[in-house]
Formats: C-alpha cells, sequence, structure tokens
C-alpha cells in the first residue's frame, strides 16, 4: 500500500514538472550566454537606467520563449517588487485594437487598484494608457508590455504598436515592450513608421543542444532524493533512469523522434506519453516506454484512414486513382461511377452496389477527407456533379491497401498495372 | 453518431442539452451545486467501462494512462477516429469511471463561437438557463479575449472550491505545486470549427488555450472526426497528444452486435449470415444497426418460439429464408438516416421495412411517396426539360405541333461522329444539369401545359381548357416554384453577369422525372433531347 503511494506520488511528480514549463527550463538559464541571462540583463539594465526599450523574442513554437521571459520576469519581480509592472497581451486575443487597449487598460486597473470601467471608448482607453505611461514614468516605475505572438499585432493598421512605441519616445515615460513570436521576419511584417520607432533588438531561440538535451532528460525524469518520496525508491528510480539514459536504443528512440521537430516542447509531449506508461507496478520507467510512446505518438493519419475503409470505400478510391492516371484533368463522381462500372464488367467481378450505395460510400470518403472537391463555391450543385480529387498520393493508396487486410487482389492489380 | 450502447448515452443527450436549452431534467430546480459537474449517475468501475465498449481495450487503457491519478495535471489531448467509433460515449463514460468533474460542450450544437463559450461558462458557473433569467446566459461574451477572462475566474473559483471542500473534509490532501482537483474541458466534434466564419483565429485559439490560461488543473480534450493533419494551417499552433479510435473491425462489430441480446445463439447464427457483406460496405455502427433490425425480424418469421436454439438444419432453412433479402436490402442500406432518437428510429424502421416489401414485391413502382399538385408537377417537369435540354432546341420541341420530329432527331443524330458524341456525354456527365433563366421555365410550362390540356381537351371533350395556361395562373406559377425551391427540387443559382437575372437549375435525376411524369400520362421522352 505504501509502495504504490510512494510510485503515485513519483508519477504525479514528473507530470506536473512536465507540465510545468518553468521548471522545465529552469537549467537551460544557468549559463551567462544563456537566452535567459542576456534577457535578464536587458530588461534589468532597463527598470535601473529608467529609460525605454523594445526587444524581439524569435524562435520556433516551442521553444520555450514564454517560459524563459516568465522565469526572467518572476526573478526581476522579487528583485524590484515596487518598480515594475507587468501587462500581457496575447495576438490571439487582442489582435483587434479596440480589444487590445481594453486589456492594456483593465490590466493597468487590476495592477494599480483603480477602478476599470467596461463602456470606455477606445480612445479614453489610448488616452489612459498614455496618461498612466506618463504617470509611472514620473514614478520611475517601469511597465513592461509582453506582445505575445507579435506577428498578429502587425496585421491591420498596427496602432496599437504605433501608439506603444511612440509613447515610449518621450522622455517622461519608462516602458519595456517585449514581443514574442515565432515568425523569424516578425520585424519585417512592420509599418515603416513603427519600425522606425522600435530598437532592433533580437533573441534568437534554438533547439537545444544534443548535451542539453541529455541534461534536460536527466533534469526532468530523475527524482528529488531530498522529498517526501522515499528515499531508497528514489535512488532506485534514478539508477534505473540512469540505465535507460545511457541505452544506445533509447539515443536512437530520442534522434528518431526529434527528427521532425527539435524543439523542447515537442520533447515533452513525448515524455509525458512515455511518463503516463509507466508501470504502477513496478514503479519503474523502461525503455519498453519510451518504444510505445514513440510508436503512439507518430501516427500515419492517411493511411490509418485507409485501413478504416470498407471494401467498397476501397474500389472508389482505387476508381478514382486510375481516372488520374489517365490524366482526367478533372471527374466527379459520376465519372467515378463509370469507371466503377467499367472495372466491373472487365474484371467480372460478383459484387454489385447500387448508385445510392456509391454515392453515399463517396460521401464516407469525403467525411474521412480522403478526397475533397476542387471547388468550395459549387453550393448549389448536387454532390455528384462537384469535381473532385484525391487527397492521398498513389504510394500512400499503394501501402494502403498493401496493408489493409484481406484487401481483394483485384485491387492491388488495378493499382499496379495503372492501365 | 455513438448511441451503438444505447442504456448508458442518454445522459450525454441530457448534458449538453442542459448546457444549451434548458435542463430537460424536469424542473426540480434545485440550484447546482459544484457537484453537478461531475457525471452525476453512480461511478462504474473499470470492468464496467471495459466490458460495455467491445474492442476498445486499447484505447481506453490509454486514455486512463494518460488521464492520470486524480490530481496529475495533463497536456492537452486529441482524441480522433472515424464516425461512430465511440470516441464521445467513451470519453463521457470515462470521467462517469473517473467520477471527475468536466464540462462538455459540443461544437456542433455550439455553432459559433460565442455560443460555445457560453456554454462553456454556463456549466462552469453553474447557471442554467430558465424563465427566470429569461434565458440568458451567465455572462455574455463573445470575443476569445473576454472568454479567457471569464473563464479564468471561474475556473479558479471551481478549482478553491474543490480545494476547500477537500481540505474541510481531510481526505488525502496532497503536497507539491500540483494539488487541488483537476477541471476538464472536452470540446467535441472539433472538425466543424474549421467551417466557422472565424476559424482561422478561434481554432489556433483553441489550440493553444492551454497555454493561455497556464493553469495546470486544467484538462483539455480535443474529440474529432477528422486526423490531426486535416487541421494545418500555416499559423501553427502547438500540437497536442493524438490518441486513435480506429473502426471497429469485423470482430469487434460482432461483439458490440452480440451485446444485449436475449437468444444470443439465434443472434450469433443470423450475424454469420450478414455481417461479412455487409462490411464490405460499411462498417459503421449506426448504419448497420439500422440495416440489421428489420433483417433480424425477417430472419425470424419462421420461426414460432424465438428462445429457440438453432441447429444446423434449421439454420440452413433460416439462411434460404433470408439469402433472397440480403440483396436488395444490402442496396438499401443507407436510406435512414441514423441520427435520430431510438423511439423515432423504431417508427422510421417499421416505415421503412413496409416500404420494402413494397419494392421486393414489384422493382418498379409507379406512385410518387408525397403529395404534389398537378400544377407543380408540371413546373417540376418544365423545369427538369429546361436544365436537360439545350435553350437553342426549345423552338424546335416545342413548335405548335409539340414534339421533336423524330425523322429529323434521327438524321441529326447519325450525323455527329461517335467521338462528338462521347465527348458531350462526357461533359453532361461533369457539368450536370444546366441553369435555366425564369421566363425559360414559363414560357416551357406553359408550353408544356397547353399541351397537356390538349390532350386532356381531346380525351374528354372537356370545356375547361380555356382558361388557364395564360396570365390568371402566373402568381400561382410562382409561388409553387419558390415552394420547389425550398424542397430543393429546383436550386436558386447565383446571378448571370451578363444578363444579371437570376438562374435556376434543377436537381431531379432523370428516373424522378419519368416517375412524375407517369403520374400525370404526360410524355417526357418525346420532349427530352438526347444527346
Amino acid at each position: 500500500m505504501g509502495r504504490e503511494n510512494t510510485v503515485e506520488e513519483a508519477l504525479n511528480l514528473l507530470r506536473s514538472r512536465l507540465c510545468n514549463p518553468s521548471f522545465v527550463f529552469k537549467p537551460l538559464s544557468d549559463s551567462p550566454d544563456s537566452n535567459y541571462s542576456k534577457l535578464k540583463f536587458i530588461i534589468s539594465s532597463s527598470v535601473t537606467e529608467a529609460c525605454n526599450n523594445s526587444i524581439l523574442l524569435l524562435g520556433p513554437r516551442g521553444s520555450g520563449k514564454i517560459a524563459v521571459l516568465e522565469l526572467v520576469l518572476k526573478d526581476l519581480l522579487l528583485e524590484f517588487p515596487d518598480l515594475i509592472s507587468v501587462i500581457k497581451l496575447s495576438g490571439l486575443l487582442h489582435s483587434d485594437d479596440n480589444c487590445a487597449f481594453k486589456e492594456i487598460s483593465r490590466q493597468l486597473c487590476a495592477e494599480h487598484q483603480l477602478l476599470f470601467s467596461k463602456m470606455a471608448s477606445f480612445d479614453d482607453n489610448s488616452q489612459f494608457m498614455i496618461a498612466m505611461l506618463r504617470e509611472c514614468g514620473l514614478a520611475h516605475k517601469t511597465i513592461i508590455f509582453v506582445l505575445d505572438e507579435f506577428d498578429l499585432f502587425a496585421q491591420g493598421k498596427q496602432r496599437v504598436l504605433y501608439s506603444l512605441l511612440d509613447a515610449m519616445q518621450s522622455v517622461t515615460s519608462q516602458a519595456v515592450v517585449i514581443g514574442v513570436s515565432c515568425r523569424l521576419d516578425a520585424d519585417q511584417l512592420l509599418e515603416k513608421r513603427v519600425r522606425s520607432r522600435f530598437s532592433h533588438r533580437k533573441l534568437l531561440f534554438l533547439p537545444p543542444s544534443k548535451e542539453d538535451l541529455q541534461r534536460l532528460l536527466e533534469h526532468i525524469l530523475s527524482l528529488p532524493v531530498d522529498s517526501t518520496i522515499s528515499h531508497d525508491y528514489a535512488v532506485e528510480f534514478n539508477a534505473k533512469l540512469q540505465k535507460i539514459l545511457a541505452d544506445e536504443k533509447f539515443k536512437q528512440i530520442i534522434i528518431t523522434y526529434m527528427d521532425s521537430d527539435a524543439t523542447v516542447n515537442h520533447l515533452l509531449r513525448f515524455l509525458f506519453r512515455a511518463v503516463s506508461y509507466m508501470d504502477l507496478g513496478s514503479g519503474f520507467l523502461s525503455l519498453e516506454n519510451f518504444k510505445t510512446a514513440l510508436s503512439n505518438i507518430q501516427r500515419q493519419p492517411k493511411l490509418e484512414c485507409i485501413k478504416d475503409c470498407s471494401i467498397l470505400e476501397l474500389h472508389i478510391l482505387v476508381c478514382m486513382k486510375r481516372l488520374e492516371v489517365k490524366e482526367q484533368n478533372s471527374y466527379n463522381f459520376n465519372s467515378v461511377m463509370k469507371e466503377y462500372k467499367s472495372i466491373r464488367a472487365s474484371f467480372q467481378m460478383s459484387e454489385y452496389y447500387a448508385w445510392n450505395i456509391c454515392l453515399r460510400a463517396f460521401e464516407h470518403l469525403l467525411q474521412r477527407e480522403l478526397i475533397c472537391f476542387t471547388d468550395n463555391r459549387g453550393q448549389n450543385q448536387s454532390v455528384e456533379f462537384r469535381p473532385a480529387k484525391l487527397l492521398i498520393s498513389s504510394h500512400e493508396l499503394q501501402q494502403g491497401l498493401k496493408s489493409y487486410r484481406s484487401c481483394p487482389a483485384i485491387l492491388l492489380k488495378l493499382m499496379d498495372r495503372e492501365v | 453518431m455513438g448511441k451503438e450502447e444505447s442504456p448508458q448515452v442518454t445522459r450525454r443527450t441530457t448534458r449538453s442539452s442542459s448546457s444549451a436549452t434548458v435542463a430537460t431534467k424536469t424542473c426540480d430546480s434545485h440550484p447546482l451545486t459544484i457537484k453537478d459537474l461531475v457525471f452525476g449517475e453512480d461511478p462504474i468501475s473499470l470492468n464496467d467501462l471495459l466490458s460495455s465498449f467491445p474492442g476498445r481495450r486499447i484505447q481506453i487503457l490509454e486514455l486512463v494512462r494518460l488521464l492520470g491519478a486524480s490530481n496529475s495535471p495533463m497536456l492537452p489531448l486529441f482524441i480522433y477516429g472515424g464516425s461512430s467509433s465511440g470516441k464521445t460515449s467513451i470519453v463521457l463514460q470515462m470521467f462517469r469511471h473517473l467520477n471527475r468533474p468536466f464540462v462538455y460542450s459540443s461544437c456542433r450544437t455550439c455553432y459559433s463561437p460565442r455560443i460555445l463559450f457560453e456554454s462553456v461558462l454556463n456549466q462552469l458557473l453553474l447557471h442554467r438557463k430558465d424563465a427566470a433569467n429569461g434565458y440568458l446566459s451567465a455572462k455574455r461574451c463573445e470575443r476569445p479575449s473576454d472568454f479567457v477572462n471569464f473563464l479564468r475566474e471561474a475556473l479558479s473559483n471551481v478549482i478553491n472550491n474543490f480545494k476547500g471542500n477537500s481540505g474541510k473534509l481531510g481526505t488525502k490532501k496532497l503536497v507539491g505545486q500540483a494539488d487541488g482537483n483537476m477541471v476538464y474541458l472536452i470540446f467535441d466534434n472539433l472538425e466543424l470549427v474549421r467551417e466557422w466564419d472565424k476559424s482561422s483565429t478561434i481554432l489556433p485559439f483553441l489550440f493553444n488555450l492551454y497555454d493561455i490560461l497556464k493553469m495546470p488543473e486544467v484538462g483539455l480534450i480535443f474529440v474529432s472526426n477528422t486526423s490531426p493533419d486535416t487541421y494545418y494551417s500555416n499559423m501553427g499552433y502547438m500540437e497536442p497528444i493524438p490518441v486513435y479510435f480506429p473502426d471497429y473491425t469485423e470482430d469487434d462489430l460482432r461483439q458490440i452486435f452480440m451485446k444485449n441480446q436475449a437468444n444470443r445463439k439465434l443472434y450469433s447464427s443470423f450475424l454469420d449470415v450478414v455481417l461479412r457483406p455487409f462490411c464490405r460496405i460499411t462498417r459503421r455502427v449506426d448504419e448497420l444497426s439500422t440495416a440489421f433490425l428489420p433483417l433480424f425480424q425477417k430472419y425470424c418469421e419462421p420461426l414460432h418460439d424465438l428462445g429457440v436454439v438453432p441447429n444446423e438444419e434449421m439454420k440452413r432453412r433460416l439462411f434460404s429464408h433470408l439469402q433472397p433479402q440480403i440483396a436488395p436490402s444490402l442496396n438499401e442500406v443507407f436510406k435512414v438516416s441514423s441520427q435520430s432518437s431510438p423511439a423515432a428510429e423504431s417508427n422510421k424502421e417499421t416505415k421503412k421495412k413496409s416500404s420494402r416489401r413494397k419494392l421486393g414485391v414489384c422493382a418498379e413502382i409507379d406512385e410518387l411517396d408525397f403529395h404534389m399538385s398537378t400544377s407543380a408537377k408540371y413546373l417540376l417537369l418544365s423545369a427538369f426539360l429546361a436544365s436537360r435540354n439545350p435553350a437553342t432546341l426549345d423552338a424546335s420541341l416545342f413548335d405548335s405541333m409539340g414534339g421533336i420530329d423524330s425523322r429529323k432527331r434521327k438524321r441529326k443524330s447519325s450525323q455527329k461522329s461517335l467521338e462528338k458524341k462521347e465527348n458531350a456525354e462526357q461533359e453532361l456527365l461533369m457539368k450536370g444539369p444546366g441553369t435555366f433563366p425564369l421566363e425559360r421555365l414559363l414560357a416551357i410550362f406553359q408550353c408544356l401545359t397547353s399541351v397537356a390540356e390538349g390532350s386532356i381537351d381531346e380525351e374528354e371533350q372537356g370545356d375547361e381548357g380555356v382558361q388557364g395556361g395564360d396570365g390568371g395562373l402566373m402568381s400561382d406559377v410562382l409561388l409553387q416554384l419558390s415552394s420547389l425551391c425550398n424542397a430543393n427540387f429546383i436550386v436558386k443559382g447565383g446571378s448571370c453577369p451578363l444578363e444579371g437575372s437570376t438562374r435556376y437549375r434543377s436537381t431531379v435525376c432523370e428516373d424522378m422525372a419519368l416517375k412524375v411524369a407517369r403520374s400525370l400520362k404526360f410524355p417526357l421522352s418525346k420532349y427530352l433531347y438526347r444527346r
């Protein structure tokens, strides 16, 4: 009983670590030339020197930009508790100017214990923001604006960016604008008037190196020896983990997985899956866990879809494939039916399905998104006349047919011969 | 989808409808409490869960593992698989088994961002729409930004509530950063969001919701018909963890259909006969179950005692009885829409059965199975002709004598080279019925009615043939036209850029048109131009 609880506690600890980016990115921020140190230096110097600043954090999605920024902000809030207030916006939520100003004033009000009016107009809000910037500047308080998904703010008139950066041109204000984006060309999206007011400081976030990766894995997966989890168990767990981490097979798994996407968050998803497969009976991670996780997370959705199809649906797919080979530039359900009938006649297939059954199977294929209509406007045309196309390559179809259980031999032949 | 395991799923409908409309579970207006966020019925054990979903063992165990212990945080999940593969039912029953709070909203019933947001908030804020509050939602919320603010507030309220409860009761309180109970948000039918107006912002928003909220106590579960690769956009997002539900195999289907059968031996021998041929067409449980119900009744017809255990000889006899029914019913499988309640379904079932019997007896029925006024029928026919015939032939087809000269037509077709004919055929297949302006339709209509009245006059020497067909009929005809449009026999197309008038198109197939013509005793084929 006690053992079971321990294992569960350990599992919970691992899972909550994986869901907590600030824990994950902690060890990567020690070294003096890490992004963490650079970012912290820039912000803290602009806080202490009471100047305005702007900076862009760029890097692929999931490379930990926000996590590192949060770490920095947390430290700075501890260091200068009264000198900083943070306003966070996200391009996904506040790309609309009106919305953005409203949210800025709402957060400013919450920060400074002021009453926020929902009814305030766009103008009121933008004036309020500029006034607050001035007031805070006079009180030597820095406002840090974090703009997540920065590229989305650069859509449209960029009024938010302009008024923020323009307000920062005056001596009295004291603010830092931090843009976070996964588009490396984010600064090229800015209008001229905005770009000229933007300092072109950029921090690039790169995927971790091999050594970092190893360190990261160890950091995340090993249990603390000095906690509520029983000491003996933790030591044993860590010893087994070390063995796995050193295993060549494990390294190979990680390399295959990271091939497609080398960011840290991508790795976290894999680890999360592997950890949740941990055997609660033995209570230790095994290489098997990682193997199953890899096979379950790397999916081939189109092939799965083909495996789900019924035989009739496969027939229709093959017919469409044949039409494409014949270089018919566009075809619809009627021509598919014609092809189906001719195949049936020339190979003396015994089974016969009526027109409406085939139409229904065609609709199932549409639903599975193995095929789609080539035009999206023809709403007033009935299904059988709208031109369609395959969404899978002939290679995929061939592979799918081969791996299909009890696939009729005739279909494979029809695919191969390509008459 | 997902009404295959019928008994437990009833809760789901009440659940989603209680969020979208008034609570259907009568007006026992007890105030909703925090406990209403869990499934509501008694929790079931894991074994019950596994046995109620045959063929889904791997998926259920995997989900249980991914959801983890009661207080452990979770990365967003993405559950996908073909329709009628049990995704929604299993997720909901899973929460019944785990007895954890969750919020379920389907993007089918919540068909716009605003309704989706408000439905989630209503459930979290324990708000029920009723007459007292004028059926209003708890919060009015249209934008994602407002939604995130409200959601954060509501979630932290709920979570604090749980924490307070567990603290009071003194039950196991965990140490560590992630204590407190989890709340799960389930978004079903996510594939529909792609069709929404603002899909380009809503989808990345939903996928990034976990990162935006930054609350480890919230678990997100997306349920979708289509695979994750159909959601890719140039925007990009953090991919959730995929969990795949494959379609049932034939063996799984057998297990599913064997559930809750009174006479298992008999049903099993029935499945031996029908399951394989039907599986070649579809493996969807909902479609198969509607097809099997009448067939099984047919199968049992020769039996007096339904409790009988069939022996080999009887099996053979029953098989030979059913054999002739299978082929026609294979081609009928999809007649009944599968998304109906069980009661309505059984009604439909009987109706369908009777119609099938009719089909079985006489292959071609002349009767139309719906009522339509005579002038509407003529209008339908004229629309059909207008769509099929080239406009240039109207004059020769509908000259004073009516009908095309057969000799002339023959010569024409002989002049055409075979190739040309084939091309034209191909074109017809591709383009479908043509469009026509209103004036042409009315002209043809007048011709048809005058011809028909002429023939009636000849037959009956009636005296009413004088009026009609002319001006007096016009307003009536327009009314009929609009009702035909509503019934989707005729579609209104976009306006022609040159003429600027609206164009119409008939969607009726030739069989249907011939049927209508037969009911009027109208010689349609005489007027139909064959290429």
